[in-house]
């Protein structure tokens, strides 16, 4: 049986060629190889919804914007390549290929770039073959892992490095300093393996108590680090300690208000 | 805050375009529809304010143009090109047929003049559902756009087919009907119209007054163009001397030069900075081989047997303002000397046919009606007028306004309604663009066809290939365009954005402001209480706050979260 991918393009309203007359959430008039669905803007693509969507099952999830200095929104696309790059370091981490989501740029005239595009993005999926989330069987580490991601995201830390990283870069902070984009970048690296793995620890320790042992076990990362990111996860009121068994505490996430 | 201002005042925040725009066409809605290739669509979003699309991506003076936030930067939007583009588009692949307005009023409106302000008080009445019968002395409608502007720059066909949307909605236009003589306040009255529009423009050219006016051989401008356009043949001769500096003056030298002139000098008695006519226009008459001459103005014209031999003109200098707030030309004694010429066309200006209306309407000015220039209303009940015969010669567009305010007025008068009320706004002119320097310089791509004038010399016939048909360069033109304004309701998407609003849930936000830092248009803040609020008038609707905000606590009114992430389900089920 010849495989189907199953690609969700979010369009953005301005750079959706004028030939390709779909309203959400039908399928593209002559352009049956991806499920188009029309936003405002690019940038407003929430990154929960991009994980979500791949927790459904989707094969790959195609971004089409506007490219600079054309955004309708003036820099929605920045916004949006911002949350694409955390979105990809986040993907690599769960264990579904990075390269499922793609961000491209478009203008609403020329439908050939526009098909181009999603052929290109079409053809690659289909090497990389069906989602390991699709289907009847999905995958329930990676499953777990795409939803520790998507908590991730959702989480205040996550968001507002996102969502401040021209005003760190460009312009200044309170105390008149600029970060440079390299160090800003590997603050983020930090921020999103940190924010990953807290999230996957609350998510573990949600289903039943878990020792520190057990859980470095599981997500194969050494315990004193667990241990770490545990102190700062009851400091926040992520986790709490459910009970000890012959000296080994236990610990249980709580649900977060 | 002002609290001197009436508390009933409505304020409007508008791009400075359409605050600029005598017709509130909503500018940045059309270009941002043209921005997506939706040429038709922006065609109807012109009609909602106004009938003639295509006239005035033609002739307008476009000030919203000259208000255009992109000129701090490199140069404005090219607004009238995209407008005539995005009309020609429209017209040549089938003009869109609406269906007539179901007639749900049984007061009768009569509209005098099928000029610009008849006709689209008829058009906008039409749309309300009144029967509304134009009455036109002229053999075809369409007043100084038919009969003023010449053919190489508003061609016939396009007047006609705009005048014919209006017909197809359901207006009725009665030509060669001569108000005065065919039809009368009186009789219009006993044939059961409950209201009347005056829309008579300004037919008379202004007389120089000066001795030789009479001489065979001076044709008074709108007189000139008028005859053109209904066929009639002059004899210029050589040398033509157009005397003014407006558009008119303009007008009937480039049609001198097309009707075989060898010379034609047009005398102006200020300096070039003062003149009325439009820029391009001067360039292009220029181009053609016009002459013109500055701080000059006739003294006599000369004749030789009854007929024209050559105008007597003195030097002029520039005094004082007048009240016009241009600089007053004063005549240099002794500087008297002849211009040889066998045609004097004299442009400096027109004024209304008063003579056969009551005297009641007249105002103080003698050659125009006295009208309320918000309401139209004249001192005679009922009784409406607007347009150049109540301002004085002016443009189009203004007519336009003036239409639609007469219509306005009308439909309140037929109801009873208060003539002001809620009428008087104030507008505020916004733009998110702060920082000029922050904006990438995207130079104007197109050129412009009345710049490139090289082939249609000496012609009537519209160069159809100089029409740059070419939807791409509207459409990299259209995104210079900076959407100043807020959302302008275009509904460019009505199924989806549908002029979406964000909405702050109060209870989730915790007074980050990270909305703020990734707004583009500051439409969103923390308030004095410490949570985020949205200003919905500044508020376009892209949703980006909503997707960055940390609490989640904004959502967008209309195109939630939740339903995207239902379509996403709706589009992986299948």
């Amino acid at each position: 049986m010849v495989f189907r991918p199953k690609i969700i393009g979010f369009v953005c309203n301005w750079s959706m060629p004028k030939e390709v007359e779909i309203s959400s959430p039908r399928e593209m008039r002559g352009y049956p190889k991806m499920h188009v669905l029309r936003v405002m803007c690019i940038g407003r693509v929430d990154p929960v919804i991009v994980l979500d969507t791949f927790a459904k099952g989707a094969d790959g999830v195609l971004l089409v914007g506007c490219p600079t200095p054309d955004c309708h929104y003036v820099e929605g696309n920045i916004q949006a390549e911002n949350k694409v790059k955390v979105l990809k370091k986040l993907l690599m981490l769960t264990g579904l290929e990075p390269e499922r989501l793609r961000l491209e740029w478009a203008y609403a005239t020329e439908v050939e770039p526009f098909s181009t595009v999603v052929d290109d993005f079409r053809n690659q999926i289909i090497k990389f073959g069906q989602s390991p989330l699709a289907g009847g069987q999905s995958d329930e580490r990676i499953l777990l892992n795409v939803s520790a991601a998507k908590n991730a995201v959702a989480d205040f830390r996550l968001r507002v490095f996102t969502g401040r990283e021209e005003e760190l870069t460009e312009a200044m902070n309170v105390y008149g300093e600029i970060i440079p984009q390299g160090e800003f970048d590997n603050l983020l690296d930090e921020i999103v393996n940190e924010e990953f793995l807290r999230h996957k620890i609350h998510l573990l320790t949600r289903q039943e108590p878990l020792s520190v042992k057990e859980i470095a076990a599981n997500m194969n990362v050494k315990p004193a680090m667990i241990l770490r990111h545990i102190v700062d996860m009851r400091r926040k009121r992520m986790i709490a300690l459910d009970h000890v068994e012959e000296a080994t505490p236990l610990y249980k996430a709580l649900e977060v208000q | 805050m002002d609290t001197t201002k009436p508390l009933s005042m409505k304020i409007r925040k508008l791009p400075p375009c359409r605050a600029a725009c005598p017709a509130d066409v909503n500018v940045q809605g059309y270009i941002a529809l043209i921005q997506q290739g939706k040429f038709k669509e922006a065609v109807e979003l012109i009609r909602k304010s106004m009938p003639f699309p295509a006239i005035c991506g033609r002739v307008c003076f476009s000030p919203c143009q000259d208000a255009c936030t992109r000129k701090e930067i490199d140069q404005p939007v090219g607004v009238r090109y995209l407008k005539r583009l995005a009309a020609d588009i429209e017209r040549e692949q089938g003009r869109i047929k609406p269906e007539p307005i179901p007639k749900i009023h049984n007061q009768k409106v009569a509209i005098i003049g099928a000029g610009p302000a008849g006709l689209s008080a008829g058009y906008e009445l039409a749309k309300r559902g009144y029967p509304v019968t134009i009455f036109e002395r002229m053999p075809e409608p369409g007043g100084m756009m038919r009969y003023g502007i010449p053919d190489y720059r508003l061609q016939k066909y396009v007047v006609a087919n705009e005048i014919a949307y209006i017909q197809d909605l359901g207006v009725e236009i009665k030509t060669r009907v001569e108000f005065g003589k065919d039809v009368t306040f009186d009789t219009l009255q006993s044939q059961g119209y409950k209201a009347i529009f005056l829309a008579i423009g300004a037919q008379l050219s202004q007389k120089l007054r000066i001795p030789g006016e009479e001489l065979e051989g001076v044709f008074h401008a709108v007189e000139f163009l008028r005859d053109i356009a209904l066929g009639k043949s002059f004899d210029l001769g050589e040398k033509v001397a157009v005397i003014g500096g407006g558009n008119s003056a303009v007008d009937a030298a480039r049609t001198s030069l097309k009707l075989g002139a060898k010379e034609v000098i047009v005398l102006y008695r200020r300096s070039q900075k003062e003149m009325p006519a439009l820029p391009y226009e001067v360039e292009a008459a220029e181009k053609e081989g016009a002459k013109f001459q500055f701080l000059v103005s006739p003294k006599q014209i000369i004749g030789e047997s009854s007929k024209v031999k050559a105008v007597e003109c003195l030097r002029m200098e520039l005094g004082e303002p007048d009240a016009s707030g241009r600089r007053r030309p004063v005549p240099i004694p002794g500087s008297e000397h002849l211009y040889e010429v066998d045609t004097v066309i004299p442009a400096i200006g027109q004024v209304a046919e008063t003579s056969r209306l009551p005297t009641i309407l007249v105002g103080e000015r003698e050659w125009a009606v006295a009208a309320d220039p918000l309401t139209t209303e004249t001192k005679i009940p009922g009784l409406f007028s607007g347009g150049d015969v109540a301002t004085g010669p002016a443009s189009v567009i203004e007519a336009v306004g003036a239409g639609r305010r007469a219509a306005e007025s009308i439909d309140r008068y037929l109801n009873g309604k208060d003539m002001r009320e809620g009428r008087e706004v104030e507008i505020v002119e916004t733009t998110w663009v702060k920082d000029m320097g922050k904006i990438t310089r995207k130079p104007e791509r197109y050129v412009s066809s009345h710049v490139d004038i090289g082939r249609w010399e000496a012609s009537f016939e519209e160069a159809d290939e100089l029409l740059a048909r070419n939807k791409e360069t509207a459409i990299f033109e259209a995104r210079r365009c900076l959407g100043c304004g807020p959302c302008t309701e275009c509904l460019g998407n009505e199924e989806l954005c549908d002029a979406d609003k964000a909405v702050v849930d109060e209870t989730l936000c915790s007074g980050c402001n990270l909305c703020a830092v990734v707004c583009p248009y500051g439409a969103v803040r923390k308030n004095d209480a410490g949570v985020a609020e949205v200003d919905e008038d500044l508020c376009k609707g892209c949703g980006i706050c909503s997707a960055s905000c940390p609490e989640r606590a904004i959502a967008m009114k209309k195109f939630s979260e939740a339903q995207i992430l239902a379509n996403v389900e709706t589009a992986l089920g299948r």
